[in-house]
């Protein structure tokens, strides 16, 4: 019975150790099989794999709420509250209205190009989720690489995105996907450079190790013009907030995602918020000590931190009109990129010197 | 150089104040009214339909039926029928006053023209039915009752009128 309790008790504030046990006792029985163990690991593995996207679905679920609450609270209105308590559901019944819509394909569009833009974008923000540490063990690959990784992964978006704009054969769409690609490249390099200030500090790239190099408050306190830069490059590389300009309603309809409806239209959704999500988390990640904590689990900790880098995220997008395009590009181009590298030659004196 | 600086620190500075705006906002109570459950009150001059209120002290409703709204309304809306008695003698009494809500635009004409006071614009605004012929209301034989706020402003109407 104690025996049991400890591996609960694994389970919460150790999930590693909980899990290697359970892969153990796994290969165990399978060999009492006769069985090859390949085909437990890969079962495992799409076991993981059904995890993380049953986790990005709940999730996106929740923030979309949790958006619309906050968004409604800052403009002194109410939000969703007739779909259950608080109109937690209301999410849910949209999705199912947004299941059970009819897909269209317009006549003139590149199929191929229609059909893999949503399924790229999808992809691209699945795959972060290989190296996202939601708690001690709780990451299915701890990779020495994670963080270029997580930048090579969402940098795949833009392909997504420009495989849309491109293939619904519509100058809205077109120049949509356009700026967008032009947004993210353009603000992946602040982020880059923020995330080489972090790695320099840590002298580690695994998420792990940044996460255990961290003290007690984590970089924020070191880095906070960093944290700053990280949050508006995220901001704008996520095509939220004022940066928004890739789905400018008052400009262009609604961007690269105007020919897209039913499924394919809840994937780029999906992914939009999912993408909000990695955001956060990886602003907990780098500045915030990830899901070290006292008391809590260490899942719980990583969630309240990711939802706390969230909520900034979404105050910013709720308070401040979208800026212009010529201006975005200034801003990243004139401001934040000097900024970052500034930041990043006094880190590295710092370090050097100290 | 300086300016560069100086313009990056005054963004932030007018960035962070928006943020205060909206953070603060966040803790106040929201505006909104829960429509169907919660309703507005409506001012005292709000042009809901037109109706005929009792008077509690006459027990009965103040028109004279002398048609000054009849001829006042742009629409035709309203057509008065004159109370006789045995004789045929007309009486300063409406025997049916016929309001067509169709045809009505809210203009509040005849409520300013009637020299008694006898109808006024009520606080409804839920006006839809399912049926044309439910708009065009008798305000006689519906003998409405006017209360609340609305009311009260209704009776100093005619109130400070007699006292003047």
């Amino acid at each position: 019975m104690t025996a049991f309790m400890q591996f609960l008790k694994d389970l919460l504030y150790d999930s590693g150790k909980a899990f290697g046990l359970i892969y153990d006792g796994g290969h165990k029985i399978w060999a009492g099989f006769n069985l090859p163990p390949l085909t437990l690991d890969i079962i495992f593995l799409l076991i993981a794999a059904a995890c993380a996207a049953a986790f990005i679905a709940i999730n996106a679920l929740f923030i979309i709420w949790f958006e619309r609450k906050i968004s409604a609270r800052m403009q002194l209105r109410r939000g969703p509250n007739r779909v259950g308590i608080f109109g937690i559901f209301q999410t849910v019944a949209d999705t199912i209205k947004l299941l059970i819509k009819e897909d269209i394909t317009p006549k003139a569009v590149d199929k191929l190009a229609f059909f893999l833009g949503p399924l790229l974008v999808m992809t691209s923000t699945f795959m972060v989720f290989l190296v996202m540490p939601f708690g001690k063990g709780l990451i299915a690959a701890d990779l020495n690489i994670g963080v270029i990784y997580i930048l090579a992964v969402t940098g795949l978006t833009v392909l997504g995105l420009l495989c849309a704009g491109w293939g619904s054969n519509n100058k809205y769409s077109l120049i949509g996907g356009m700026r967008s690609a032009a947004q993210i490249v353009s603000y992946e390099i602040p982020n880059v450079l923020v995330m080489l200030t972090i790695v320099l500090l840590s002298g580690s790239m695994k998420l792990g190790d940044i996460i255990a190099a961290q003290p007690t408050v984590g970089y924020v306190w070191m880095q906070p013009v960093a944290f700053i830069i990280f949050l508006i490059a995220s901001n704008a590389e996520i095509n939220r907030g004022p940066f928004d300009l890739p789905e400018a309603e008052s400009e262009l309809v609604s961007g690269f995602i105007t020919e897209y409806s039913g499924m394919k239209f809840a994937f780029f959704f999906l992914a939009e918020y999912t993408n909000l999500f990695i955001a956060g988390a990886l602003g907990a990640v780098l500045f915030l000590g990830g899901w070290t904590g006292p008391v809590l689990p260490p899942f719980m900790w990583f969630m309240i931190k990711s939802y706390f880098v969230v909520f900034l995220l979404m105050w910013i997008r709720w308070t401040f009109p979208r800026i212009r395009v010529d201006h975005l590009m200034e801003f990243a181009w004139k401001v934040l990129i000097p900024i970052a590298l500034l930041n990043l030659v006094v880190t590295a004196f710092v370090i050097k010197f100290h | 150089m300086l300016k560069y600086i100086k313009d990056i620190i005054t963004g932030a500075i007018t960035l962070l104040e928006g943020m205060a705006i909206t953070f603060k906002y966040m803790f106040q109570k929201p505006i909104t009214l829960q429509y169907p459950e919660q309703k507005a009150q409506m001012t005292t001059r709000f042009r809901g339909r037109l109706v005929m209120p009792v008077d509690e002290e006459k027990g009965d409703n103040r028109c004279t039926a002398c048609n000054i709204c009849v001829k006042a309304c742009p629409n035709y809306s309203i057509a008065v029928e004159r109370l006789t008695d045995e004789t045929g003698k007309p009486k300063p009494k409406a025997a049916s006053f016929t309001y067509n809500m169709g045809t009505c635009m809210f203009c509040n004409l005849c409520v300013e023209v009637c020299p008694f006071s006898a109808i006024v614009m009520s606080e409804e605004y839920e006006l839809a039915v399912y049926d044309r012929k439910s708009l065009i209301k008798d305000l006689v034989a519906e003998k409405y009752k006017l209360k609340g706020r609305k009311g009260k402003w209704w009776i100093s109407k005619f109130k400070d009128e007699e006292q003047v």
